[in-house]
């Protein structure tokens, strides 16, 4: 990248979960058996009409205002023409010059300090999915499932705003994010239901942008990046040869790592784009508009930055805690308790409470873990009250017994002692049977007294309050 | 009188007071096609078998006094684009020479208590005004068998003027009912478009295409639009509002009505005989208490160029889908993909198909979208506007169907200019959305019927059958069927 | 109005004999010359028609239809499949 700088534009494809699919009343599921969910309208059958499902629209309508996009109430479709087996009609009905929403930004997050980038998004429009074509080696043909087609999908596309393969992925990632946290989308990558275009180019800076290519069929996030360090290496080096970069379309090949040529900007293709004559005018009236603006929740890349900002955490801590909905939810009603640090709450729900679920493949909810009775735990830990690792226990007996720390604590006898009167025997008993490490500690080497709180820890059966501990041996050694 | 010379309301009427059953009224027809079909060659597929057992279904119904609709058990003919479950339906074409679809037309839904005979030839996907491009057979004039029965709907048309069928669907995107019902000298209703459901009606061009009634009076008529027009969830491009019963509110009343006689409608083109015949027609009506005045629609001119920009366009689009992968013709012995549409599309498709499609195909292509498709488009608005600025000053139009009786047999099929302008008078309705219903009006030198087309403003059906019914009351009706040799 | 009738042909996937393609070079060109006599309209043209808005459809699940029934008109099929040439990308 020496000497150049990318400038990359995304066109993410998102699949709607909707009941039914974009223009008829089959169901819109993915995995059923070849051409199970089908009927004429979908297979394009001569005659069939498509009507527009309503809750595609709400769905492309809050997608928008979470892009912060202008909302067209007043728009349409057109048919955009093509052959190719898997588009049963020959065209497929998207929007062409009058999309749904438009002129929206993102701002994603590039670092640790929150620093945010503003990615520009174009248009979100709405649009079918097409079928699927399976090639089987026993057999000379390709078959063709019409399951799919019909599937709503939107189009989100940005400007070429991002200038390296992290910014796209952060925006990705960000925009996968708020499909699940609006709840639009699966988000199945493995099921292809979000996919992308990537259109990337080079230049030196200070000149203008180069030529772009566009590389299509890119399923995976990270394949995106491979993708958008290939292209962009891949123009360096033409350009460094002397030669000149082509406008093309360009097919991402993953497993091999490259793209190859799909097709010059000689060969672009001629959709035709003309008004879809089957349907009428889209009118989103504006109260629905408003409405749907207010069901929205708070989006990810906003709490992300709340809990970094406001509670401080660090980034990595806020990213899994929002991924999560509902573990980001719970934290938030942690911290509205106000009983203890977020940095614990984080710290404990992202690492025993998780290790606890996932090891017992099960969501919070199916717990009987409650903020209450963990912030509860929390509290007693910072109040010295019982011992972190003593919490490593409780934390465990609260998620699966019902019970609440105190309780546990309780019955386990898992309290502290806090009681200098109580350690000072304990510490006197190991500063005697150790008399290396008190040795070591007096030659100067510090860390020795870590191995003497530790035998204190385990005399005290792990109830032993290690702050304590180590003032007491440090008052005797010292 | 044979009861295939009956009208489907006789019929009707003698079905209910049990003077007739719709077995006997099927046997009459289907019988009468036995008689002519093969001079006037007016179906694709007739359902001998199928017709015989839904008539003694309904006849069975009947007896047990169940409801029915008021047409149920009259015979019809179905235009061969529309689609009916489990019967062939190709469109004339041989691309789908083999096509059986699994649903119905949402108007054979509504009409499933009628007796469908057949199948209606037409010009091949709708494109034509003579009925000379359907794969299979040409179909006659019934008045003139070396005459062409207009197009596209010349089936339909023919069917119901031989006697072959009391009604018949046809479809109309730019004349294709009017011009053969004033050809075949039949009432022939192009409805408003949304007033009646597409779904299932094979797309020549979705936003011109519209299915309507044929008949041999404007009460048939009436009773069949009536029967299939509404609001149909399955098309979204229907429209949603009640509708009247038209046949019971049909009278014969034009008092008071005005009449608007456009005078571009009857210049350059238009026969002495055929401009002599409507004057007479539309004198019949002022006698009868409608006043008359000369209006102007200035850009008709243009509306033949508006038509075909736009119909083409939607046409090229809408027959792509005829590839050879999902249904009807396939070329044999195909290596690739390319290979196989490219064949399949070019053996499957007749020339004037193949014309309009690649007009279609031009006109949205890159580069000229805005000089001939948008600009048709443009052109439609301005034609619409045209009509409902001259509706504020009357209540119906009145113009000649077709500028000519029918033509014959081969005269124009090299042209396609010249089989295009047999339309001049009607692709207008079909551009500004209207109704346009064709009448019989007497007949030209060669002894062939001409026709008058009656235009309303939008869902202004009734008006344009009551004017049309009275006319008929003053003249007669329909004439007899014709002998046919 | 020069049209390059091998070109449209291409794009709508018909392939033209070469003995045809004069006449429907020289009948849409006539065609398309009767078109160019429209009028310059200068209204603009609008796309969309706000008093007449489309009703949506309700997003509740209608049987599908059969394979069967998606399959019988096919040309050819296999595997509840339709099969066309293998297709490379």
């Amino acid at each position: 990248m020496k000497n150049y700088e990318m400038v990359v534009g995304l066109e993410v494809h998102a699949e709607l979960n909707t009941a039914t699919k974009i223009y008829c009343s089959c169901k819109n599921s993915f995995g059923s058996a070849v051409n199970s969910n089908c009927c004429p309208v979908c297979t394009g059958m001569p005659g069939t009409l498509p009507t527009l499902n309503e809750k595609v629209v709400e769905y492309a309508v809050k997608m928008g205002h979470a892009l912060n996009c202008e909302i067209n109430p007043v728009c349409k479709q057109d048919r955009k023409n093509y052959f190719y087996p898997d588009l049963p009609k020959a065209y497929q009905i998207s929007q062409f010059d009058i999309p749904l929403c438009g002129n929206g930004y993102l701002d994603v997050i590039l670092d640790d300090e929150g620093t945010t980038k503003r990615i520009g998004v174009t248009r979100i429009h709405i649009e079918e999915d097409a079928g699927k074509l399976i090639h089987d080696d026993s057999f000379a043909g390709s078959l063709v499932d019409f399951n799919r087609c019909g599937v709503p999908l939107i189009e989100i596309v940005s400007e070429p705003d991002m200038r390296s393969s992290a910014e796209a992925k952060a925006y990705l990632e960000t925009i996968k994010s708020i499909l699940q946290y609006i709840d639009i989308s699966d988000c199945k990558m493995q099921e292809g239901s979000i996919r992308c275009d990537i259109n990337v180019s080079v230049h030196k800076p200070g000149e203008p942008f180069g030529t772009r290519c566009e590389m299509k069929n890119v399923n995976s996030f990270s394949g995106a990046v491979r993708a958008i360090e290939y292209e962009a290496a891949r123009q360096i080096e033409v350009l460094e040869n002397g030669g000149v970069i082509h406008q093309e379309t360009r097919r991402w090949d993953d497993p091999a790592g490259k793209s190859v040529l799909l097709r010059s900007k000689e060969d672009a293709q001629d959709y035709r784009y003309f008004p879809e004559p089957d349907l009428l005018t889209i009118v989103v009236p504006e109260q629905k508009v408003k409405d749907l603006r207010d069901t929205l929740p708070e989006l990810p890349q906003h709490k992300t930055l709340r809990f970094m900002k406001e509670l401080g955490l660090p980034r990595f801590d806020a990213g899994l805690l929002v991924d999560s909905m509902e573990k980001g939810a719970f934290f938030d009603a942690c911290v509205a308790l106000g009983s203890c640090k977020p940095k614990n709450i984080a710290n404990w729900l992202l690492g025993d409470v998780s290790r606890l679920c996932n090891e017992k493949n099960l969501a919070l909810a199916d717990t009987e873990l409650t903020p209450e009775k963990l912030c509860g735990m929390i509290a007693m830990i910072e109040k010295g009250e019982i011992s972190g690792s003593a919490g490593k226990t409780v934390v465990e007996e609260i998620m699966f017994s019902g019970k609440n720390a105190a309780q546990v604590v309780k019955e386990k006898g898992l309290a502290q002692i806090s009681d200098a009167g109580a350690l000072e025997e304990i510490v006197k008993a190991v500063l005697a049977a150790n008399e290396k490490s008190v040795a070591d500690y007096k030659n100067g080497k510090t860390n020795a007294i870590g191995f003497l709180v530790g035998q204190c820890m385990r005399q005290s059966r792990g109830q032993g309050n290690p702050a304590l501990i180590k003032e007491l041996l440090l008052r005797h050694l010292g | 009188m044979e009861l295939y010379e009956m009208t489907a309301a006789e019929l009707s009427r003698m079905m209910q007071a049990g003077k007739c059953s719709a077995e006997e009224a099927a046997r009459s027809v289907l019988g009468r096609i036995d008689q002519v079909e093969d001079k006037v060659g007016a179906y694709v597929t007739v359902t001998g078998e199928t017709a015989l057992e839904k008539a003694r279904e309904v006849d069975g119904k009947r007896a047990k006094g169940e409801k029915l609709s008021p047409l149920a058990g009259v015979p019809i003919a179905v235009k061969d684009n529309i689609c009916t479950r489990n019967v062939l339906t190709t469109c004339s074409s041989k691309m789908l020479y083999n096509f059986v679809p699994p649903y119905n037309a949402t108007v054979m839904d509504k009409l499933s208590d009628l007796v469908v005979v057949g199948k209606a030839n037409m010009d091949e996907f709708a494109m034509g005004s003579s009925c000379e491009t359907s794969y299979f057979h040409k179909t006659a004039n019934p008045h003139g068998l070396d005459y062409v029965p207009g197009g596209s709907s010349g089936g339909s048309a023919a069917a119901v003027a031989a006697g072959e069928a009391p009604l018949a669907l046809g479809s109309d995107t730019g004349g294709s009912i009017r011009l053969p019902a004033s050809f075949c000298g039949v009432v022939g209703l192009k409805p408003t478009y949304g007033s009646v459901s597409r779904y299932g009606l094979v797309a020549f061009a979705s936003s011109l295409d519209q299915i309507g009634p044929f008949g041999r009076s404007v009460e048939d008529v009436a009773m069949l639009y009536s029967a299939i027009c509404g609001k149909d969830p399955m098309d979204a491009t229907s429209a949603d509002r009640a509708y009247p019963d038209f046949a019971a509110a049909l009278c014969g009343d034009v008092q008071g009505l005005r009449i608007g006689l456009p005078r571009e409608y009857f210049g350059k083109g238009v026969e002495e005989e055929t401009r002599r015949a409507v004057m007479d027609a539309v004198k019949v009506l002022e006698k009868k208490g409608a006043c008359v005045k000369e209006i102007s629609l200035p850009s008709t001119d243009y509306a033949l160029s508006a038509y075909y920009m736009i119909s083409s366009a939607e046409a090229s689009s809408n027959l792509a889908r005829f590839d050879g992968v999902k249904y009807g013709f396939r070329a044999e012995g195909c290596e690739g993909l390319t290979e196989l549409y490219e064949r399949t599309r070019s053996e499957g498709f007749g020339d004037e198909v193949k014309r309009r499609i690649m007009l279609g195909t031009f006109v949205l292509s890159s580069g000229f979208y805005d000089a001939y498709y948008k600009r048709g488009k443009q052109l439609q608005q301005q034609i619409a506007a045209e009509f409902s600025a001259a509706f504020e000053g009357c209540d119906v139009i009145a113009t000649p169907t077709s500028p000519t009786t029918a033509f014959r047999m081969g005269e124009n099929l090299g042209d396609p200019l010249k089989m295009y302008a047999a339309d001049i008078c009607t692709v207008t309705v079909n551009i500004a959305g209207l109704p346009g219903l064709s009448i019989p009006c007497g007949t030209g030198a060669n002894g062939l019927p001409l026709g008058l087309q009656l235009i309303g403003p939008k869902f202004a059906e009734q008006t344009l059958l009551n004017t049309a019914r009275a006319y008929e009351i003053e003249t007669g009706g329909f004439r007899a069927i014709p002998e046919i040799h | 109005m020069k049209i390059d009738i091998q070109h449209i042909a291409k794009l709508a996937r018909l392939s033209i004999p070469e003995e045809k393609a004069p006449m429907f070079e020289r009948q849409m060109e006539e065609i398309v010359a009767m078109c160019e006599n429209m009028p310059e309209i200068t209204a603009d043209f609008d796309p969309v028609d706000p008093a007449h808005p489309m009703a949506l459809r309700r997003d509740e699940i209608a049987p599908s239809f059969s394979r069967e029934d998606i399959l019988r008109n096919a040309p050819q099929s296999q595997a509840g499949c339709v099969v066309v040439p293998r297709t490379v990308e």
